[in-house]
């Protein structure tokens, strides 16, 4: 049954070789634990998208309940996390996601720093990873004020001043990204569009080409 | 050195054993399996709470002095708070409170129960002592019993009379006609 | 490669589609001449990729279930008694703004400079250091670098959290979320609602003109309150009434709560007398929302 639908389709569009191809495509040794456990260094950029698959489908279900209005933002949070069945678990995937993303991101960074894996032909896709790691900062960075509580308030205000440092753009930018001349209604509606929509369509860019430069190049080879 | 998967797979006797490529499939199903499931089952559930919230017996909100009713529909509002998630409102809501036949108090819902315009009483001459709505002319006996276009009778609202008030409470479909 | 073969060579399409007509199952893949020892992505090598995303699955899981992400209060911008604080991974750069050196007149030092040229350093990276040599002991400018702006980093994060810890223990402060979470739970504990009570822009003051709030303002209440009563660093006295009585009014003013110092001895110091406070007391207890 499964096998009649699928060739159904495949004869229509051909599907089998795009698959095909991510399926037999042969991984060099050396980064398999299984081999030499040292190569678990290896296994860091593949939990990184792990978890920022978590941290995305967690995100999309907690817009579900949440509000981006400073009115109701806190008190939409207080009740997903409180009332709402598994909502400790699905803000706590989130949340701890969002450090743990971090950590691996970082733990990868430097695998392929040691390493010397960012050296040609790889530098366009060190390139890319950094930009990843910037985006991801400036994810945890908007996402830390959403909830609209004290420690986000506090702390958006604290960077809005370092913005404001800025030599000439600076008060420029700190309107820019507050929305007005306080961290307030517009601050949080701009945070969540950044957080929601331009992050994340800039990161899944940025994931895409960063798959295929590894897909082109393959991994690099054996120290 | 290249296809090293492709060795394994030696023709097996039929049944028993199980070739180590299915092994390394089945393992992986089932870890692919979990990573699926494992997320998705707080997450499905956290979607779907809206229909699993135990709901709560709406409150009886007291109207109107139960000798102010009649045998003659009067219209009366009220407010009641509803909670809807983290938001708290006291939306008002209206009722056509008057006496059956035996003399018991009913109270219909004035939502009219073909596309939910709202009826009003004997407001027009064709249709005199009938709920009429404006939007598509179904009107609605005095019991709330429906005329034309509508395809049920008008809802009618949980009645409670004590100490001389009339209490309303929630909403039910209509007891006194078919 | 091993398809090469011509099979192909007519292109048949399916119907009038650019999709082309099956010629007969798929070659696999030739990696003759891949370099070095290699596996198949599946089912070999995704297997282990997968066992460890496993391990990293029930890893997170056991966090969220064991610690529940923190909440604090809802944002109040007249708050004064906050010590506010980014999250971990942004610790180093909040720590460095601290320092002489990059704060007042060379705060573009800070915020601008040295965190430029670390990230820009760390972006170019592959172009700075275009030597062939890839490991890490080959090639001590870029490793000594990295180690150090890691090891400074994690000095930085450290001083910056012992700084956190060493300033609230100080001022007594319960960090909001774990002092949100200890009262949910007692609330719940007591059958009593445990979420934040709404803001009601409604609740006005009760009878104004007592003198009660003439006497708050002279014993130094509303330093904390607000003059207005909504609430500074001390929270908001409107519609208090609906959750105290008097005595528990009067239980606060004379022992304190929290952060609140007992105020007998500073209103008496400021000329009122036990009559005026458990009027303060008696007025506050009739602060309830209008209905």
């Amino acid at each position: 049954m499964f096998k009649g639908v699928y060739s159904w389709i495949d004869e229509r569009l051909d599907i089998t070789p795009m698959w095909r191809d991510v399926a037999d495509h042969e991984v060099p040794e050396h980064v398999n634990p299984a081999h030499h456990f040292s190569a678990f260094v290896y296994c860091f950029g593949g939990l990184t998208f792990f978890i920022t698959v978590i941290q995305i489908l967690s995100g999309m279900f907690l817009t579900m309940y949440y509000v981006p209005d400073i009115v109701n933002a806190y008190y939409s949070v207080e009740y997903l996390q409180t009332k709402v069945a598994f909502g400790q678990i699905v803000r706590g995937m989130h949340h701890w996601g969002a450090s743990l993303v971090i950590v691996m991101m970082l733990l990868h960074t430097l695998r392929v720093f040691f390493t010397g894996s960012y050296k040609a032909p790889r530098e366009m896709n060190w390139v890319v990873g950094m930009l990843i790691f910037f985006v991801m900062l400036g994810l945890g960075f908007t996402g830390y004020l959403l909830p609209w509580d004290n420690k986000g308030y506090f702390a958006t205000k604290v960077s809005m001043e370092i913005a404001d440092t800025v030599p000439y753009i600076g008060p420029y930018l700190k309107e820019l990204l507050q929305g007005g001349t306080v961290v307030g209604a517009q601050t949080l509606t701009r945070f969540f569009a950044i957080h929601v929509f331009f992050l994340p369509g800039a990161l899944l860019a940025l994931l895409g080409a960063h798959f295929f430069m590894i897909r082109r190049q393959g991994i690099s080879g054996p120290l | 050195m290249s296809k090293p998967h492709n060795n394994e797979q030696t023709p097996q006797k039929p049944g028993k054993e199980m070739s180590r490529r299915q092994f390394l499939t089945y393992t992986l199903g089932g870890a692919s399996a979990f990573m699926f499931v494992g997320p998705a089952i707080p997450m499905v559930r956290f979607a779907v709470d809206p229909l699993l919230q135990k709901k709560t017996e709406g409150k009886y909100i007291k109207v109107v002095e139960a000798n102010k009713v009649t045998n003659e529909p009067q219209e009366f509002s009220f407010e009641i708070t509803q909670i809807d998630g983290w938001y708290e409102s006291k939306p008002t809501l209206v009722a056509w409170v008057s006496k059956d036949q035996q003399g018991n108090i009913f109270a219909l819902s004035p939502i009219c129960k073909h596309l939910g315009c709202t009826v009003d009483w004997n407001n027009n001459a064709k249709f005199k002592d009938q709920y009429f709505c404006p939007c598509h002319g179904a009107h609605y006996t005095r019991e709330g019993k429906q005329l034309a276009v509508a395809r049920a009778p008008l809802d009618e609202y949980k009645v409670k009379v004590e100490n001389g008030f009339v209490y309303l409470g929630d909403i039910i479909p209509n007891q006194h006609v078919q | 490669m091993a398809h090469g073969k011509s099979k192909d060579e007519k292109v048949v399409y399916v119907g009038d589609s650019r999709v082309k007509q099956k010629v007969n199952d798929i070659t696999p893949l030739d990696y003759s001449s891949y370099p070095g020892k290699s596996e198949a992505f599946i089912p070999n090598f995704l297997l282990k990729e997968w066992m460890v995303g496993c391990v990293a699955l029930v890893a997170i899981f056991v966090l969220t279930i064991s610690e529940p992400a923190p909440l604090g209060y809802p944002a109040n911008p007249n708050n004064t008694g906050f010590v506010p604080i980014p999250d971990w991974y942004f610790l180093f750069l909040y720590q460095f703004l601290k320092y002489p050196y990059a704060a007042g007149s060379y705060v573009v030092i800070g915020t601008v400079l040295i965190p430029g040229l670390a990230f820009g350093g760390l972006l170019l990276a592959p172009f700075l250091d275009t030597g062939k040599e890839r490991r890490f002991y080959r090639r001590p400018i870029a490793s000594s670098l990295m180690i150090l702006s890691l090891l400074s980093c994690v000095y930085l994060t450290k001083t910056a959290w012992d700084g956190y810890k060493h300033e609230i223990a100080e001022l007594n402060i319960t960090p909001e979320h774990i002092e949100r979470e200890e009262k949910a739970r007692e609330a719940a504990l007591a059958g009593k609602p445990a979420g934040q009570p709404k803001p009601n822009k409604s609740i006005a003051i009760v009878d104004k003109d007592d003198p009660a709030f003439a006497n708050m303002k002279k014993a130094g209440c509303l330093a904390c309150h607000a003059t207005d009563m909504k609430g500074a660093s001390g929270p908001a006295l409107l519609g208090i009434g609906d959750t105290m009585n008097k005595d528990q009014v009067l239980d606060v003013i004379k022992n304190g709560k929290g952060n609140m110092p007992p105020m007998v001895d500073s209103a008496k110091a400021q000329g009122l007398n036990d009559e005026d406070i458990e009027h303060i007391a008696d007025w506050l207890a009739k602060q309830k929302a209008a209905q």
